[in-house]
């Protein structure tokens, strides 16, 4: 009989342990539209181009990059009267992209945000309409901070202080390219 | 052959180890982050070790170790050790007495701490502090009773770069070893087997880069210098090891696998040896893989 490899004992813990992991997705768009403007009766799909000048000074207004040349978002409507812009994004996690949507009000001031897609170990905090809510009429003017104006999540800060620098990234694509309408 | 069975094994392993996840994003170089308050991780760790130039030498170390977040900033460990040496055609005075297979056996406990002083995420800057406290009573080398007790203290830092798909860590790390060897009855004639209690100390440096090229997926590469001072002859030995690091985490569960062949290395010899490399105590080739579970 062929003996046993000296590792194998030590994986059986591991195949008694193991199970499928799942991606989590909490919302679609055009759930976050109806959550983050609920009085809209109209949502104008528009894609914006970026330059890589524009691209460079993102990265040096937010101190982030812009990782796409393209931002997708949504001009939120009541009867053409403008809301404010819906823009679905992603940034880093620990190991996936997290999606979200931050509404922004035409004069460049976070109405909202909300978790699309989380798949980290931890922090499933984020999702908190209580932290969530930190954001809520923050504009560039604000430090945006993770620990300062935003509190830290335990166990998720990477997750938070890359969504916190994907609102602050947004908001300076806003005053860049939104502001006029 | 030895590389051709340790991969149908790592074949099979992750075959049944569908997704995976966490900060062990290197086999040897520890990252400063710790757990959640109230959060577990469990790991297996596996660590080949092959390869002395001259005969056969096969050994295998495995630790089965249970983490736990005592507070946001401190984690505590506890872990079992177990080894299987196997040397063959390879006599080394001092060091290796004869040909023996031990098969895995349980060698030890292991306890460990380590506390976060600044987060990566947070502080821009990593730090932690580490401190580990080991028992064993087989010799990693020889494979013969030896009991050991050590304490290591190590430094960690760790550098987010581009948001976190291009992480830094380095550790610097300071252990000191307390050793008895048992007597062994058939050794050799003029074979030298000192059974005095000896005490050792070990210096080491490491540092590891580690990449997100997708979704879950990172690739690293890993250096670990390490120098071992003794009673009696002072610098013992030095050794640099360094090769490539792949990494999968998903939301549960995490796995790492590192190749990490010795470059250079110094200090005693044996006769016989036919490289410039430290090969008493440390080998040509090292693998290791850790997986490691979230709940």
């Amino acid at each position: 009989m062929t003996p046993m490899h000296p590792a194998v004992p030590w994986l059986v813990p591991i195949t008694v342990m193991v199970a499928p992991a799942y991606a989590v997705e909490y919302l679609a768009v055009e759930q976050a539209q109806t959550v983050l403007f609920a009085q809209a009766n109209t949502f104008v799909p528009q894609i914006v181009t970026l330059s890589d000048q524009q691209r460079d000074d993102i990265k040096e207004r937010s101190g982030v990059r812009q990782r796409t040349a393209t931002q997708q978002m949504w001009r939120a409507q009541r009867d053409g009267e403008l809301l404010g812009w819906l823009v679905v994004d992603e940034v880093i996690g620990k190991h996936e992209f997290i999606t979200y949507a931050t509404a922004i009000s035409p004069t460049g001031s976070v109405l909202g945000v909300e978790i699309m897609s989380y798949r980290e170990t931890h922090g499933d905090q984020i999702r908190d309409a209580s932290w969530r809510a930190e954001f809520v009429g923050k504009t560039l003017s604000d430090p945006l901070r993770l620990g300062k104006d935003v509190p830290n999540i335990s166990g998720a800060t990477l997750s938070c202080r890359n969504v916190l620098d994907g609102v602050k990234r947004l908001l300076v694509i806003h005053d860049m390219v939104l502001r006029d309408g | 052959m030895q590389i051709r069975s340790t991969t149908l094994f790592l074949v099979a392993t992750l075959a049944i180890a569908p997704a995976l996840a966490d900060e062990n994003l290197f086999g040897y170089v520890k990252g400063s982050e710790t757990l959640p308050e109230h959060a577990y991780e469990a790991y297996t760790i596996i660590t080949n070790r092959t390869d002395k130039s001259v005969g056969d030498y096969d050994a295998w170390d495995t630790k089965l170790e249970l983490e736990y977040g005592a507070t946001n900033r401190f984690t505590v460990a506890g872990g079992l050790i177990g080894r299987s040496i196997d040397v063959n055609g390879l006599i080394v005075d001092g060091y290796l007495p004869k040909d023996e297979d031990t098969g895995l056996q349980f060698s030890g406990v292991e306890v460990n701490g380590k506390y976060n002083f600044l987060s990566p995420a947070l502080d821009d800057f990593g730090l932690s502090g580490y401190w580990e406290l080991e028992y064993n009573t087989i010799d990693a080398h020889s494979g013969q009773d030896k009991d050991t007790l050590s304490f290591s203290s190590m430094l960690i830092g760790q550098k987010y770069f581009l948001e976190g798909q291009l992480i830094w860590a380095g550790n610097a790390f300071l252990e000191a070893t307390h050793a008895k060897r048992g007597a062994i009855d058939d050794l050799p004639e003029d074979f030298e087997w000192s059974t005095d209690a000896e005490v050792e100390l070990e210096l080491g440096a490491s540092t590891g880069l580690s990449y997100r090229f997708a979704p879950n997926w990172f690739v690293g590469a890993e250096l670990l210098y390490e120098t071992e001072y003794e009673t009696e002859v002072g610098q013992e030995r030095y050794s640099i090891f360094a090769g490539p690091t792949l990494h999968y985490g998903g939301a549960t569960w995490w796995a790492s696998f590192t190749w990490l062949p010795q470059l250079t290395g110094g200090g005693e010899k044996f006769e016989g040896q036919d490289t410039d490399l430290h090969l008493i105590e440390k080998t040509e080739q090292e693998l290791r893989l850790k997986v490691g579970y979230n709940f």
